[in-house]
């Protein structure tokens, strides 16, 4: 065979650069237009680069962005995302409030346990018998929802501040006002969430299989690959983050009931999908769900620096999102990665 | 002679490469013009421009000799150009009727469907291209590739086309196949429709096509007669260079040893008893038309699909897989025949999707070695790691296939179509890689409707026909002739060997 000509790779003439703008937007996006936000709120506000406002636009969305990081998994695994989000994060409070006289260790555990054990129905479920996540995710949040207001009859519950173990209920409600040093401690929560969340999708094995699970399941299953194992994984990080996501919610707070995460659904998909993560699946990154988080919180403040009603508010930030969604669409499209 | 197609200049680019470069090219009414080329030449891309997929072409088309716009699929079919894909286009949980008249469904006044309509209509385009038999009310994905292909064409004839683009229509088809789509062609010229054909089987060219043009790199080598043109000519001009000889035969790696053994395996309505194995160093064909239960023969020993009956010895151990990735795990690799749909994730770059059958076997770092060697060794193009698989043109997809499996370093390999939509360059460079494989004394079983490919890679092949076992043919009277009266049932060896037990 004629292995001289076979060994030297053609030359193909027609090779073109890449656009490098659109392929720094598709990677870095949402920065850029969290970067714009950072530009135009002082000439909104004087009061936008005070430490206490920054401070403030971080305390907003902290917990949101712990939450977003775990549906992130959900959303890049090809399941859209996991909508039981916020009854996971009531039900982890709860729990730990009502088991505070066990000490505060054991309570955070138990409460961080009981929302890991919604998470393994739900990836169980999903993953082995392949229901509709969004449907299932669903019904899994109004049960679990009835089931807390029937056991805890709609009542709310509160640390009790001054029973026997009113120690460990101090530390609990002091959890969310915790400072490292300078830092709120709920913020290096945050980032440790986001390092790690991109460690694990970037670098390790499990992160490799639910990109090719997330691209197409089916490859997936012909290449070997666990399927319904890993769908379970991601299904029990989403609701790992959204354990912690709802202790230090119920901590802030400071009691528990069934409706604390309400809303945090929603948001956590739009921090999502906003951050760059592809619905389709198998597209994105943790790095980009943290811009997406950050966008979120600084337009609200943005717009309540500057008064705009609630109700305004909803439309700016459906219009700002249609745009950076679209934005990013179209650098994809240049690079020849969008979906069409 | 009436030209219906002229392109005139006519370029295309993709984000980071030119596909097609200042084409000329044009079809009469009533031919069939071949487009010729390497993978990755830019056959589908310039069919696709005529096809109105892009809107960002430039150079000047014309259709019956005015000038059109064809930015957009429905410009191009209101231009009477009709294309079919190399991969099949169809709605496969819907009827066959309402996929060919999808977009144009009849309707009795305004709103309701009318079925009888549609029944009638639809039976008439199925009988154009030989299918009158079929019940046009049964779903796509009830019925075989190669009919569905059929239904495709028989869309397509239904806008009544003056141009017919056909993308490697024969890539899934056996002989027989071939032979009524060849029919079917030559009716459709002799109603004046002017056809595009493009094809990687010089054979076939030669046999329906009356032009062909041959395109290297994105550019127009050159437009021949085909009465003009020898197939050494044609190759010269597809690559570059003189073709060697295709198959020669390799002298046999078998070892001794039996690798994998199968004992009256079963899958209830899609095989039965089936007895075969392969030893080490070994290649085995599976010969059989489509739908003898090939393909399932193999899914089932990887786990994909269960079994009902039967054993399976691997080093002379019973095993069975549930999963193919118990399987993956024993050494036991299945290359599936579709591409699209289980092979490659086409939203994955081409490094992702080599690795993502072998992700705990590499490192990182030892991962990117052996992406970059596989894409060497099997002359990828382009060749580069991070591009996404979906701008890679059909053939060289299908080299990225191969180099996946050859990653995870298999015991026993299970090839089903390993050279469909592979140019003859590449073919050699996959076979020369498969016979490397059993040279180092991988054993690998080898299903594959190309005839020449079985008979010139085959150490053995085993005959399965409507699921069954039916005979076994040995290396020195393997040629395409015994293979193909075989696969029809026909010939000395069918049933020989079980008479001989
Ligand atoms: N969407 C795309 N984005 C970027 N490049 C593309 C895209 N589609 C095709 N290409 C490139 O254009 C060139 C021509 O591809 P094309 O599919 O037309 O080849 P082909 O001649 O049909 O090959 P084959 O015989 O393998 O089907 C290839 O180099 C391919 O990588
Ligand atoms: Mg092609």
């Amino acid at each position: 065979m004629q292995s001289a000509n076979l060994d030297e790779l053609k030359k193909d003439s027609r090779s073109l650069e890449l656009n490098t703008l659109s392929l720094w937007i598709s990677k870095l996006g949402i920065f850029i237009v969290v970067g714009i936000f950072l530009i135009v709120g002082p000439l909104v506000s004087a009061k936008f680069y005070t430490l206490a406002n920054l401070t403030t636009i971080l305390q907003t969305v902290a917990i949101l962005g712990i939450v977003a990081v775990g549906v992130a998994f959900v959303t890049y695994s090809g399941h859209y995302a996991d909508l039981s989000v916020p009854s996971v994060m009531a039900f982890a409070g709860i729990i730990t409030v009502a088991t505070l006289h066990y000490g505060i260790a054991i309570s955070l555990l138990l409460g961080i346990l009981a929302g890991l054990s919604i998470g393994i129905i739900n990836g169980f479920v999903v993953g082995v018998y392949k229901a509709n996540p969004i449907i299932w995710t669903l019904a899994v949040e109004y049960v679990l929802n009835g089931l807390m207001r029937w056991i805890w009859g709609a009542n709310q519950i509160y640390p009790d501040l001054h029973g026997n173990n009113g120690r460990a209920a101090s530390s609990f409600v002091n959890l969310a006002r915790q400072y490292v040093g300078p830092i709120p401690l709920v913020f290096i929560l945050l980032f440790c969430a986001v390092i790690i969340g991109q460690l694990i999708l970037s670098k390790t094995r499990f992160g490799r299989r639910l990109k090719v699970v997330g691209s197409s399941a089916e490859v997936a299953k012909f290449s070997g690959i666990n399927v319904p194992l890993t769908i379970g994984i991601a299904f029990l990080i989403s609701a790992f983050a959204a354990s912690i996501g709802g202790i230090f919610l119920t901590s802030l707070v400071k009691l528990g009931v069934y409706s604390n995460g309400t809303g945090y659904d929603f948001n956590a998909v739009t921090a999502v999908v906003v951050g760059g993560v592809s619905l389709a699946g198998g597209r994105g990154n943790i790095v980009g769900v943290l811009g997406g988080t950050l966008l979120l919180g600084i337009l609200v403040n943005v717009l309540n620096l500057i008064g705009v009603s609630q109700l305004y508010q909803t439309i700016v930030e459906g219009v700002i999102f249609i745009i950076v969604v679209g934005v990013n669409q179209k650098s994809l499209r240049k690079l020849g990665r969008d979906d069409a | 002679m009436k030209t219906v197609l002229e392109m005139k200049q006519v370029s295309k680019k993709f984000p980071g490469t030119y596909a097609v470069k200042t084409i000329d090219f044009d079809v009469f009414a009533g031919e069939v013009h071949a487009l010729l080329g390497e993978n990755g030449a830019g056959k589908s891309t310039l069919m696709k421009v005529i096809a109105g997929y892009f809107n960002d072409y430039t150079g000047e088309i014309l259709v019956n000799g005015k000038t059109v716009q064809l930015h957009s699929p429905a410009m191009a079919k209101a231009n009477g150009i009709q294309m079919i894909y190399q991969e099949l286009s169809l709605a496969k949980p819907i009827s066959i009727a309402e996929n060919l008249l999808a977009g144009r469904l009849p309707t009795k006044g305004t709103w309701l469907l009318d079925r009888k309509t549609l029944i009638h209509e639809s039976k008439k385009l199925l009988g154009r291209v030989g299918l009158g038999h079929i019940d046009p009310l049964v779903a796509v994905e009830e019925i075989s590739q190669s009919e569905a292909e059929l239904v495709e064409i028989a869309k397509a004839l239904g806008n009544n086309p003056s141009i017919l683009v056909m993308d490697e229509p024969t890539s899934a088809l056996s002989k027989e196949e071939v032979d009524r789509l060849f029919g079917i062609i030559n009716v459709l010229k002799k109603q004046g429709i002017g056809i595009v054909y493009i094809s990687h089987h010089l054979p076939e060219i030669s046999k329906i096509a009356d032009r062909v043009t041959v395109m290297r790199d994105g550019e127009k080598v050159a437009t021949k007669d085909i009465t003009d043109v020898t197939t050494e000519a044609l190759v010269e001009m597809m690559i570059g260079r003189a073709a060697g000889e295709m198959y020669r035969k390799r002298s046999s790696s078998i070892k001794e040893d039996v690798k994998l053994e199968v004992k009256k395996l079963s899958r209830r309505g899609f095989f039965h008893n089936i007895d075969f194995h392969v030893r080490r160093g070994e290649i085995l064909g599976i010969c059989g038309l489509s739908g003898a239960g090939r393909s399932e023969l193999a899914r089932s020993l990887v786990g994909i699909d269960p079994i009902d009956g039967g054993e399976i010895h691997l080093d002379g151990t019973e095993i069975q897989f549930r999963s193919m990735n118990r399987a993956l795990a024993y050494g036991l690799a299945y290359l599936s025949e579709s591409r699209k749909e289980q092979g490659l994730a086409l939203r994955l770059s081409v490094g992702e999707n080599i690795l993502s059958a072998s992700i705990s076997r590499y490192s990182p770092k030892d991962g990117k070695e052996i992406v970059k060697k596989l894409i060497k060794d099997l002359q990828v193009n382009p060749a580069e790691d991070h591009r996404m698989i979906a701008t890679l043109s059909g053939g060289n997809q299908q080299k990225v296939l191969l180099a996946k499996w050859m990653a995870t370093e298999p015991k026993v390999l299970i090839l089903d179509e390993p050279t469909r939509g592979v140019d003859i360059g590449s073919k050699m460079v996959i076979h020369q890689a498969v016979m490397e494989m059993a040279n180092r004394g991988y054993s690998v079983i080898l299903i594959t409707s190309d005839l020449p490919e079985l008979a010139g890679l085959s150490d053995r092949v085993i005959i399965m026909r409507n699921g069954h076992f039916i005979g076994e043919i040995d290396r020195v009277d393997c040629t395409e002739e015994e293979l193909l009266l075989a696969a029809n049932g026909k010939g000395e060896y069918v049933n020989a060997i079980r008479e001989s037990r």
